[in-house]
């Protein structure tokens, strides 16, 4: 089950007051790294909600994201949304496409869920990329962001972009946390630990799994909002599985099922990314090593890693005194 | 006393005017490429040439030029945040490179809404000098269009009267078929069909292959690039479809960088391309010259994309350029006679005018070579809903 | 055209020749994790390694030479990745086997860049099977029908080795039922690295296969792994059969999809793959009922 523990509620005022600091003081290429890694912990908090908690390991979030991003711009486009409520249908739409993907590969465990959710998702890549409504292989300009003028807000202006970026990364992680706490999320931590008790005790088994999928999905796609916010404009890549993969990567090295240990993951993979990349074009080889290494290491990533830190620290004086009773 | 600190000062004035000055001849390039990701070997050529055309020209120009290298990764948004580092951190007065249509289109408003001038050095779109025209946006490459348009007529000229085209499905691949096909119907010629094979998913030409043997067209007319530009003309080969219909297409489809993995397959295609380092010209007898010296590799179109990008940079320069405004308002008016014949630009739509030359690969005493078959004149590109702008800094 | 009956045969060439190279590939990838529960998705990467001995040995041995070669240097190269990877992840679940695996994409891609570069490579058919054969009324080129054959009779031989040799019956057994088999006495890691191994192997070979056909990229490796995995849980993870049927359908629906129904192509097998998991989870011929 999910709970704030100190450590956790520690590291996330941290973050917070870390990234809002740094969010007034960086560069102009500082805050683009902000908005970049905003949109990376936006996803994999969806992820991890998922695949941390419900044991639901998907490669189809990359697509969720980008149809999410697509819907949003055609919906701001060709429908003549102005950003929010665009928003707010793109968000409706991602979710109900990841209800139905949940629906379908509920019956689905282990290596065959992961194979399933790869299928839709190159399925959605496929036709986004084929369709000309899409722009195919080109991909699409012009997506507007949010008009905050009525409260004074300029969000065209880098700084206030990344504050609204931040901010919506909150939203999201409050989104996960209240689910995870409620009886649904209670549902999903059974649900991975012992499906056949949960199903005798009654509970409608694909049910359960679709909702969290959907509010997952709907999770990637307010990512999706945000990135095409972001660069204001899109391409098929961004449904490619590979993002997927990068975003499981992410969720892995920060801490799989802690809900914080991603945030830090994505923080970790972005400027990595960047400053591995400055040096050498075949960066992508390290990160493969360093993925490994930590896979290999058993740690539960490096928020896994410092929370075992921490425990131990906790109990040590617990040992003495034990040992002092001998 | 007073005379020697009047000097002193006088002195300490002319300096600085000086070093402003000499400030203010330090142009500063962003060079944006994809050094890893498919495109790789394009860029490291666009790179490389680009490198030398700034030592060959950049001397005489009087001003020193600092670059900075970022990788877009053939990712467009990596393109979009490489591209708002080098013109917000590093503040580039210009910048050079993109090689993917889809990089373009993603930093296509940031550079024109910051008034960054940007020498495309292959990315070829029609739209990029079409609608979406920039006067900050020069093109020293080519469009698709250009490039295929002239085999329309050219072929029918030829006896050529029926077409099977096949290409991969995306925008580019549609844009360089419909420009050769419009221009062939024109002509007189029939397209008897075509094939549109999945972009990037395509390894085996097999059944479209099959489908263009049985369709009893005259040729087949194509575009690929690349890896698949590889495994067409091998297979267009091994299926024995060379010696009953002669293949045509855009000229990348046997560049000069992959024309020795195709091997013999790829002997007595003929194609058309704005650059072949077969070129009979003094100025591409320098450059092919000067490239070998300094990679060891025969230069491709990429490589001389690269090359004259460097050199409309530095005539600009030449021509009293010496920042953004003043770059992006010089670079339409480059004018030059270089490897690739006459080149200028259009100032309707700031795209590149120059001939197209058509080419069989042959065997040479060294492995595959070109030989220009025709030399088509130099035509700019209808305007394609371009209303250019005046540039405003 | 449709009408042609040379066309039908054409087609129907054209689909065997990609289900055997597809098979060549599953079939490795399929027994290694119905034996082992292992996921490869570097399964791919060898298979693009394979390819770049065999392009790069066929300029000094010639193609036969790359042939041989290819799939023993993929083969160690494999067994180094069993020791010092696989072996300790065998245990630890699909997600970690994914992301190592994932990871090993990573540095197998920028491993090659280094090595070949980024330019694509290509090497020239065999003399042997230079030109077409004339066959049911259509031409068609000598070198793909070797394709065919090679597959088929890999076919041959792994079907004899499952079903009627001891070690073919061990393996059998261990696919059952691991740690019944282990009891039973057999050595059981010994035939994991084996069957890892050969499986590594057979990789190695299609990609020396696939050399000639297509170009040798970097980035092959990725491009190959979807439909190779597509083709396995279609066929149902761990079985000889399965990795048969797979390959055939994914390359029967690929080349008539691209030919007769060419816009909806792309999305198809997906399509067919997500209505097999939807009734059939466990995929057409699962090797464990």
């Amino acid at each position: 089950m999910f709970t704030h523990s100190p450590l956790r509620l520690t590291t996330l005022a941290i973050l917070a007051a870390g990234s809002l600091a740094y969010a007034f003081v960086a560069g102009f290429y500082g805050m683009e790294i902000l908005a970049e890694i905003a949109i990376l912990a936006i996803l994999v908090i969806a992820l991890d909600l998922v695949a941390g908690f419900g044991g639901m390991v998907s490669l189809c979030h990359g697509a969720l994201l980008g149809v999410g991003a697509y819907a949003f711009t055609v919906a701001a486009n060709d429908a003549g949304l102005t950003a929010l409520p665009a928003m707010l249908l793109a968000v409706a739409l991602t979710s109900a496409l990841s209800f139905l993907i949940g629906a379908v590969c509920a019956r689905s465990t282990g290596i065959y869920f992961i194979m399933a959710t790869l299928a839709f998702g190159q399925m959605a890549y496929s036709f986004v990329f084929q369709s000309p409504l899409f722009g195919g292989d080109d991909g699409l300009s012009g997506a507007p962001r949010p008009d905050l003028s009525a409260v004074g807000i300029d969000l065209t202006d880098s700084r206030a972009f990344a504050v609204y970026a931040i901010l919506l990364v909150a939203f999201a992680y409050a989104v996960a946390a209240a689910t995870l706490r409620s009886g649904l999320g209670r549902s999903l931590v059974g649900l991975h630990h012992n499906e056949k008790r949960l199903r005798a005790l009654g509970l409608t088994v694909w049910r359960a799994k679709a909702t969290a999928f959907a509010i997952s999905g709907a999770l990637a796609g307010l990512a999706g909002c945000l990135a095409a916010q972001h660069t204001q404009f899109i391409s098929p890549g961004l449904l490619s599985w590979t993002v997927s993969g990068e975003a499981l990567v992410v969720v892995i090295l920060g801490g799989l099922g802690t809900l914080v240990g991603p945030l830090l993951g994505a923080i970790l993979f972005v400027v990595l990314k960047h400053e591995i990349s400055a040096i050498t074009p075949y960066w992508h080889a390290i990160v493969g090593v360093i993925l490994i290494a930590v896979v290999m290491s058993r740690a539960k990533g490096v928020f896994g890693f410092i929370e075992a830190r921490w425990e131990a620290r906790k109990a040590q004086p617990l040992v003495k005194e034990a040992k002092a009773d001998a | 006393m007073r005379t020697t600190i009047r000097a002193a000062l006088a002195g300490l004035v002319t300096s600085t005017c000086m070093l402003s000055a000499a400030y203010a001849e330090d142009i500063k390039g962003g060079l944006l490429l994809p050094y890893s990701g498919v495109y790789a070997a394009l860029g490291q050529d666009i790179d490389d040439a680009f490198a030398l055309g700034l030592e060959t020209f950049g001397a005489d120009s009087g001003a020193t030029f600092e670059i900075v290298r970022e990788d877009d990764e053939v990712k467009p948004p990596v393109g979009l945040a490489k591209t708002k580092k080098l013109i917000l951190q590093d503040e580039v007065d210009v910048m050079v490179g993109v090689v993917s249509s889809g990089v373009l289109g993603a930093i296509r408003d940031t550079v024109d809404g910051a008034g960054v001038p940007l020498i495309v050095a292959n990315a070829g779109n029609d739209e990029a000098t079409g609608e979406a025209c920039s006067p900050y946006i020069t093109r020293i490459s080519f469009s698709n269009s250009q490039i295929n348009r002239p085999m329309g007529q050219w072929l029918v000229d030829q006896g050529v009267k029926k077409v099977f085209t096949i290409a991969p499905d995306y925008a580019a691949g549609r844009q360089m078929i419909d420009a050769f096909t419009t221009a062939f119907t024109a002509a007189g010629g029939e397209v008897v069909d075509q094939e549109w094979p999945a972009f990037q998913k395509t390894q085996d030409f097999g059944p479209y292959l099959a489908n263009a043997k049985a369709s009893g067209a005259d040729a087949v007319y194509v575009f690929f690039a690349g890896g698949e530009a590889i495994s067409f003309v091998k297979q267009y080969d091994s299926f024995g479809l060379k010696a009953e219909m002669p293949l045509y297409g855009s000229g990348f489809l046997t560049s000069q960088l992959y024309v020795e993995a195709e091997g013999p397959a790829a002997e007595g295609v003929i194609t058309a391309l704005h650059y072949v380092p077969t070129l009979d010209n003094p100025e591409n007898a320098a450059f092919v010259e000067a490239f070998k010296a300094k990679t060891g590799r025969i230069p491709s179109e990429y490589a001389v994309q690269g090359y004259d990008s460097a050199r409309a940079l530095v005539e600009a320069v030449k021509a009293g350029a010496t920042d953004r405004e003043t770059l992006a308002a010089a670079l339409p008016k480059v004018a030059v006679t270089g490897p690739r014949g006459e080149l200028r630009i259009d100032p309707a739509t700031n795209n590149i005018v120059q001939p197209i030359h058509v080419y069989e690969t042959v065997a040479g005493p060294e492995g595959l070579t070109q030989k220009v078959l025709a030399t088509l004149p130099a035509e700019a590109d209808p305007v394609n809903g371009c209303a250019m702008p005046a540039a405003t800094n | 055209m449709t009408t042609d009956i040379g066309f039908w045969v054409l087609q129907t060439l054209n689909a065997l020749q990609l289900s055997m190279l597809l098979f060549l590939l599953s079939v490795g990838l399929t027994v290694i994790f119905g034996l082992m529960h292992f996921v490869n998705l570097a399964h791919g990467s060898l298979y693009a390694f394979g390819a770049y001995i065999a392009a790069t040995l066929a300029g000094t041995l010639g193609y036969w030479g790359g042939f041989l070669l290819a799939p023993l240097a993929v083969a160690a190269l494999g067994a180094v990745l069993y020791f010092t990877l696989i072996r300790s992840q065998r245990r630890a679940g699909p997600m970690a086997q994914v992301l190592i695996t994932f990871g090993l994409i990573f540095v197998a891609v920028d491993a090659t860049r280094l090595v070949w570069g980024d330019l694509p490579i290509g090497i020239a058919v065999p003399e042997l099977f230079e030109g077409q054969l004339a066959l049911l009324g259509v031409e068609y080129p000598i070198y793909r029908l070797f394709i065919i054959a090679l597959g088929l009779a890999v076919l041959g031989v792994l079907t004899l080795i499952l079903t009627r040799t001891q070690i073919g019956a061990m393996i059998r057994a261990g696919v059952d039922n691991d740690q019944m088999a282990a009891c039973l006495g057999i050595n059981v890691e010994r035939m994991f690295f084996l069957v890892f191994v050969v499986g590594c192997a057979l990789a190695g070979l299609a990609g020396a296969v696939a050399a000639p056909v297509l170009s040798v990229t970097p980035d092959m490796g990725l491009q190959i792994l979807i439909p190779t995995l597509i083709v396995i849980v279609i066929g149902g993870l761990g079985s000889l059969k399965g990795a048969v049927a797979g390959s055939l359908i994914f390359g029967f629906v690929q080349t008539f999809g691209a030919v007769i129904l060419p816009t909806l192509s792309p999305v198809l097998i997906y399509a067919l793959l997500a209505a097999v998991l939807v009734t059939r989870p466990q995929g057409l011929l699962p090797a464990k009922g």
